[in-house]
């Protein structure tokens, strides 16, 4: 689990007691690719999976993963040591195919969210109905009032990637609402 | 045992006694009875006072649309809440509840004095009373209304309970768990449908559990309904809450659900809610609310012991409460026979039955005779007795619409019926529109705003077989709209009781109506009186009639008294009903909480704090805190002992001399980058961006399309397609939503993409004449020296081992870096320099030095010093505008005659003759303090501070015409004192910047 | 809370995931510089502020981070159509007539 000092002491006033299990991932690669449409064959090469085209799908191929985002831009996950091959292949195709790849693993923070109520304990603060969103999709909306990412690995399993500064805000109401679960409530 | 208490009735637990206190009293009840169905039990009508004569007052009615008995509760020390509606607050052990409206004691009331002046209080009292003279505004009237005002009184210290909300998406939501609700969940449930079914009482059932006589499918009543919530209970796509009211429909079935968990409890469990707010967005939504009562309008309608016939059936069914043991019924509709033929049957002398109408059914007068009841149709009550509770009442025979011989007639009791209302509340928030119905007497829905479906009482459908087969039908509707099969079961009912009746005004009296108190509203103390005088002085639409009376604005919402209103209204205008229209009806349908509004969103989550990488450390070193848009920020680091003043003095200091630390990370930044990724620069920015080299910076300015300054920051340009982009703190999303919408929607065609990277960098701020020796051993691949990483630099290399964006850049005029490191770093990096910059005295410093460093040099703080009417030229920043460029965002409209004009402020420095005089911001400058008033005024202080560099204060105004005033003196009138300033450069300390260069 | 359909997403989702973005279809003249006063100042200030039928933009900044255009009647909060940025106005006629 993560060793960060500033990210544990952040959480360190809030235990979770709850059916669901909240943790924090350590850091990986995470990059946001842009590129307009007609490159997409250059960039799927350069990152080896196909990059997928309909928005809040997802696609992967070993460690490395690609969400759609919008109509050009993607979110790329990818293993910690990953990184600079990732740089190295798209920097290789910048003349022929330009876009812009931007370096953001240390932007949000990864929040594990799984449980039989793991659903439940997400409505306290997203708005959209996650019954659609299906399992392998991910998709950028909001909880609270803060933007997250939520992936939906498993029926219960889900990854919700949060703004670091609005990590400890975020964190606290899943505490809160997971203590209510345990309650019975 | 109490006279009252019936055992054979009610759906209580009569073995289980609970005891609680009403002003201070022990009261016993029984699990299961709520406060009022408790106080009855004992004999106790009197439960309140009113708002305005205070006149005593019981319940009225038996579920949340009671006017009259709102009481204080009080669970434990912080768990006091007012005006909770007796009649809905389930007892517990060692409950406490007291009355309001009264003092020294309930039964004897000094505001009861405001009964006898009544003629003072009437409609539109406050207009009329309050206007003049003048003078008596501030020391009487406000005085007078403030201590008359409210409700209750409210808590005293933080509410200690914690509230939730959840969002939830279902295909049918069911208002109401009444026998129509019951049906179409049980037809929506087994289409499969996701259904959530919610009422407001603690059971579900609704009018059957007043009902027990009446057989469904062959069973009683109540052994139906069990079975019936048994099956919905076994359905896993079916949901039941209880306690639970729809406070508010919204736009596309958005429907807000306040949900009570814990009030009812004996003790509160770990981790439990009080309250949950559900925002539930539903595919189809089925009405299923009922019916309210009406009461009768007569004289003294109000006092204790006068109450809804249907709630004395159900304080009688439901809780095993006789409300009287000699009551007297009057009605000019059906449904209060039966309610009188239920008491009679559970052991009350019924004393009469006074009906308005002509005649009734034969079964029901049969009915009566049966029971042994005097039966009066075609007669009127004009007026009633008894001090704290009836004690008798007056009876004329009608003749036409007259009233003849009163007779009076003693009583305990007097329950009334004046028909039903449908309940439209709900429906009426999605502007759906209504429309009356003469034969029922009463508005029906009529044109639908919103997908959903209304059955049973409340479009105007009596009895419980009506309301079964119509949920029943309506449940096929939502589940087919919603994309599902299902079919109705059919629920035959015996014993049913329909029922028909007519809808009158003030009942006809022998008295002088202008001396009746006849009460419509009753929280409020409006009578038909006041209806009538307000529409004859001039008040002739509904909504007028509404506000000056006061009539339907009582915590209850015109439950009671919107339709005696409108009928009464109508009346004294000589319209119809129809011609004159309801009042709005507004969310939410019943008081709320402000915590069941505020949910999570209180104490440390009031709002978002967003942190730093850095904030843990500023804390634990004792700094004092800013808010800073949705951040917080190191504000000084006090030392034991000192204050911001000295705090901040000493961080100038030690910056100046030596060495300041500070965090920058809260910076907006914004990865610019692509091919055209300078083409997008020029056109955003004011200043040229084709021929800064690669690892330059330059200070960049942005304008709305109005030229305005918007932002500004610092811009390093990493390669020939990459900027490095810094903002603001506060306009950070501002900006790249602005970018982006560009981007978008007017040059979709350049070939560059913007990416938000403020939270990707921790970044530490270095100032100071020791920058460079405490950051120079960090560095790896960028040579220090002044010559090869000058003042505007930028550089990606490493700072302690952590790949880094340095920046050579100022903003404190010392020599000065910025170091961005990968967020998870900016700790670390932080306490490395910290360590080693012990040697240098090295000093953090918080937001306050970095604005004072900031205004010594003269360097602007956008929102500060701009205020969104500030051109570059006005700012004396026409040098970041590129005067070669042909286009950028603002460029145009800064030839605007008005923008290009003499005599625009202009940001100038203030220093004040008196070196020690620090002005206030915000203070108003004139030319001369002596001319009369109102003054001219100049411009205004935007910025000041007391400079321990200079030993002096400095400032900083936008002045009218400023830049022509140099050396001129002007004004600052300030509390107490004109202070004289001299208008100056904007640049204090160090205008050659050779600090810079070190 | 509304819900709005993102042309881009083709989802219909609610309204904490938008913003609002002002009236639609105003182009930026492609040289301000060559505009009268006047015409700069209607471009900059004028607005329609429509009872009924509006035509308005919207981001969906909380998603797929795109603007897009929309048809709402500002009395009802209804919303007749969304689409994309760039594409043409919608006939209100035509729009209106598949209200019915």
């Amino acid at each position: 689990m993560n060793t960060q000092p500033g990210i544990q002491a952040a959480l360190a006033n809030v235990t979770s007691a709850g059916p669901v299990l909240l943790a924090i991932l350590p850091e990986a690669t995470r990059f946001s690719l842009r590129i307009n449409s007609g490159n997409l064959a250059a960039a799927s090469k350069a990152l080896g999976l196909s990059l997928p085209t309909t928005i809040g799908t997802r696609a992967a191929s070993g460690t490395r993963s690609a969400l759609c985002h919008g109509p050009d831009e993607w979110e790329i996950l990818a293993s910690e040591d990953d990184r600079a091959d990732i740089e190295a292949a798209f920097a290789a195709i910048y003349l022929k195919a330009p876009h812009s790849l931007t370096d953001i693993s240390d932007r949000e923070i990864t929040i594990v969210i799984e449980g039989d109520k793991a659903v439940e304990l997400l409505s306290v603060g997203c708005p959209i109905n996650l019954d659609r969103l299906a399992v392998g999709n991910g998709k950028r909306t909001v909880f609270d009032s803060a933007q997250v990412v939520i992936y939906r690995d498993a029926r219960d399993s889900f990854r919700m990637q949060v703004w670091r500064s609005f990590l400890a805000h975020v964190w606290g109401l899943l505490n809160i609402a997971n203590c209510e679960l345990a309650a019975g409530y | 045992m109490s006279a009252y208490r019936v055992e054979s009735h009610g759906r209580i637990k009569h073995h289980q006694p609970v005891s609680f206190t009403f002003d201070g009293e022990t009261v016993e009840g029984r699990e299961g009875d709520t406060v009022a169905s408790a106080l009855l039990a004992n004999g106790k009508h009197l439960m309140g006072r009113s708002f305005k004569y205070h006149r005593p007052r019981g319940a009225i009615a038996a579920g949340s649309e009671e006017p009259n008995a709102l009481i204080g509760t009080t669970r434990s020390e912080g768990r006091f809440e007012p005006n909770t509606r007796a009649t809905v607050q389930e007892i517990y052990p060692g409950l406490k509840t007291e009355s309001q409206n009264s003092y020294p004691s309930l039964k004897y009331d000094i505001g009861a004095i405001n009964d006898r002046l009544y003629m003072l209080f009437s409609a539109g009292f406050y207009y009329k009373t309050f206007m003049w003279p003048r003078s008596f505004w501030d020391k009487v009237y406000e005085p007078f209304i403030r201590r008359a005002a409210g409700l209750g009184v409210s808590p005293t210290v933080e509410d200690p309970d914690h509230y939730a909300s959840r969002y939830l998406h279902c295909d049918i939501l069911i208002v109401g768990a009444g026998p129509a609700g019951i049906a179409a969940a049980l037809a929506a449930g087994k289409s499969g449908a996701k259904v959530l079914l919610a009422d407001e009482g603690a059971e579900m059932g609704g009018s059957v559990l007043s009902e027990p006589g009446v057989n469904i499918d062959g069973c009683s009543a109540w052994n139906w309904l069990e079975a019936r919530l048994d099956e919905l209970r076994g359905m896993e796509n079916v949901t039941l809450m209880t306690r639970t009211t729809a406070i508010g429909y919204y736009h596309q079935n958005m429907v807000g659900l306040c949900q009570k968990l814990t009030d009812h409890l004996t003790t509160l469990p770990e981790g439990a809610p009080r309250e949950r707010l559900w925002r539930i967005r539903a595919n189809q939504v089925i009405l299923t609310q009922g019916a309210l009562e009406k009461p009768l309008v007569f004289h003294e309608n109000d006092r204790p012991g006068v109450m809804l016939a249907g709630s004395a059936q159900t304080y009688l069914n439901r809780y095993g409460v006789l409300v009287g043991r000699r009551p007297v019924v009057v009605t000019s509709h059906d449904s209060a026979w039966y309610a009188a033929f239920d008491l009679a049957d559970a052991g009350a002398e019924v004393q009469a039955i006074v009906d308005l109408r002509d005649k009734v059914q034969s079964e029901l007068s049969d009915e009566a005779t049966k029971r042994g009841i005097r039966v009066l149709t075609s007669h009127t009550v004009t007026g009633t007795s008894g001090r704290l509770r009836i004690k008798s009442i007056r009876i004329n025979p009608l003749r036409g619409s007259k009233a003849g011989r009163a007779e009076t007639v003693n009583c305990d009791a007097l329950l009334m019926s004046g028909g039903w209302t449908p309940s439209l509340h709900l429906f009426s928030h999605t502007k759906g529109t209504l429309r009356w119905e003469d034969d029922t007497k009463a508005y029906l829905p009529d044109q639908k705003a919103e997908a959903c479906h209304i059955a049973g009482a409340g479009r105007g459908l009596w009895g419980i077989g009506k309301a079964l087969t119509d949920g029943g039908e309506a449940g096929v509707a939502a589940a087919t709209a919603a994309g599902f099969t299902t079919i109705a079961e059919a629920y035959p009912v015996e014993n049913d009781r329909e029922g028909t009746g007519i809808s009158l005004r003030e009942l006809p009296t022998d008295r002088s109506p202008g001396k009746a108190k006849a009460f419509i509203d009753f929280q409020n103390d409006v009578t038909a009186k006041d209806i009538r005088l307000a529409v004859s002085e001039g008040m002739h639409s509904i909504e007028h009639v509404k506000r000056y009376t006061t009539n339907g604005m009582a915590t209850d919402q015109g439950k009671m008294s919107n339709m005696n209103g409108l009928n009464i209204a109508a009346d004294a205008l000589g319209k119809p009903q129809t011609e004159v229209g309801l009042t709005t009806f507004r969310p939410p349908y019943t008081p709320t909480t402000f915590g069941a509004f505020a949910g999570y969103h209180k104490g440390s989550h009031f709002e978002v704090t967003r942190k730093t990488p850095i904030d843990d450390w500023a804390e634990e070193n004792g700094a004092a805190f800013e808010p800073v848009a949705l951040w917080r920020r190191a504000w000084y680091f006090p030392k034991p002992g000192e204050d911001l003043h000295a705090a901040v003095a000493r961080e100038c200091r030690a910056t100046r001399e030596s060495l300041g630390i500070f965090d920058a990370s809260t910076l907006g930044k914004i990865e610019v980058s692509g091919p055209d990724a300078v083409e997008f620069m020029n056109r955003m920015y004011t200043n040229p961006w084709t021929k800064l080299g690669v690892s330059r910076c330059r200070y960049g300015l942005l304008l709305g399309e109005d030229g305005y300054i918007l932002d500004d920051g610092v811009i390093g340009r990493l390669s020939d397609d990459k900027f490095h982009v810094t903002t603001t703190t506060g306009g950070a999303a501002r900006v790249l939503n602005m970018m982006e919408d560009y981007l978008q929607t007017e040059w979709p065609d350049l070939k560059v993409w913007l990416t938000s990277t403020t939270e990707q960098w921790a970044t530490i701020a270095l100032n100071g004449p020791n920058a460079r020796n405490l950051l120079e051993p960090f560095v790896e691949g960028q040579d220090m020296s002044d010559e090869a990483f000058p003042h505007m630099s930028v550089s990606q290399c490493t700072v302690a081992g952590f790949p880094a964006r340095l920046f050579r850049i100022s903003f404190t005029g010392e020599l000065g870096f910025e170091v961005n490191v990968p967020a998870r770093y900016g700790r670390a990096l932080w306490e490395n320099l910290w360590e080693a910059g012990q040697q240098y005295d090295v000093c953090p410093y918080g937001t306050e030095t970095m604005h004072v460093l900031r205004a010594e040099k003269g360097f602007i703080i956008v929102g500060q010093d701009t205020d969104g009417t500030v051109t570059p030229d006005d700012a004396g920043m026409s040098w970041a505008v590129g005067k070669k460029k042909t286009d950028f965002v603002g460029m145009r409209s800064l030839s605007r005659p008005d923008i290009a004009a003499p005599g625009r402020k202009q940001l100038v420095g203030l220093l004040t003759r008196d070196s020690k005089t620090v002005l206030d911001e915000g203070a108003q400058i004139v030319a001369d303090p002596k001319q009369p008033k109102p003054m001219k005024m100049l411009g205004h202080v935007t910025s000041s501070y007391w400079s321990e560099t200079l030993g002096r204060s400095v400032a900083l105004a936008v002045v009218q015409g400023g830049r022509d005033r140099m050396g001129d003196s002007l004004y600052v009138p300030m509390p107490g004192k004109d202070v004289e300033v001299e208008v100056t450069g904007t640049v204090f300390y160090d205008p050659e910047n050779a600090r810079l260069k070190l | 809370m509304l819900l709005i359909h993102c042309p881009y997403c083709d989802e219909t989702l609610p309204e904490p995931e938008f913003a609002y973005a002002g009236e639609a279809h105003i182009d930026r003249p492609a040289d301000p510089q060559q505009l009268s006063d006047e015409e700069w100042r209607d471009f900059l200030f004028i607005r329609t502020n429509a009872k009924g039928p509006h035509y308005e933009r919207w981001r969906h900044i909380n998603g797929c981070a795109r603007f897009f255009n929309a048809v709402r009647d500002t009395v009802s909060d209804k919303f007749l159509t969304t689409y994309k940025a760039g594409e043409a106005r919608p006939d209100l006629a035509k729009l209106l007539e598949g209200q019915k």
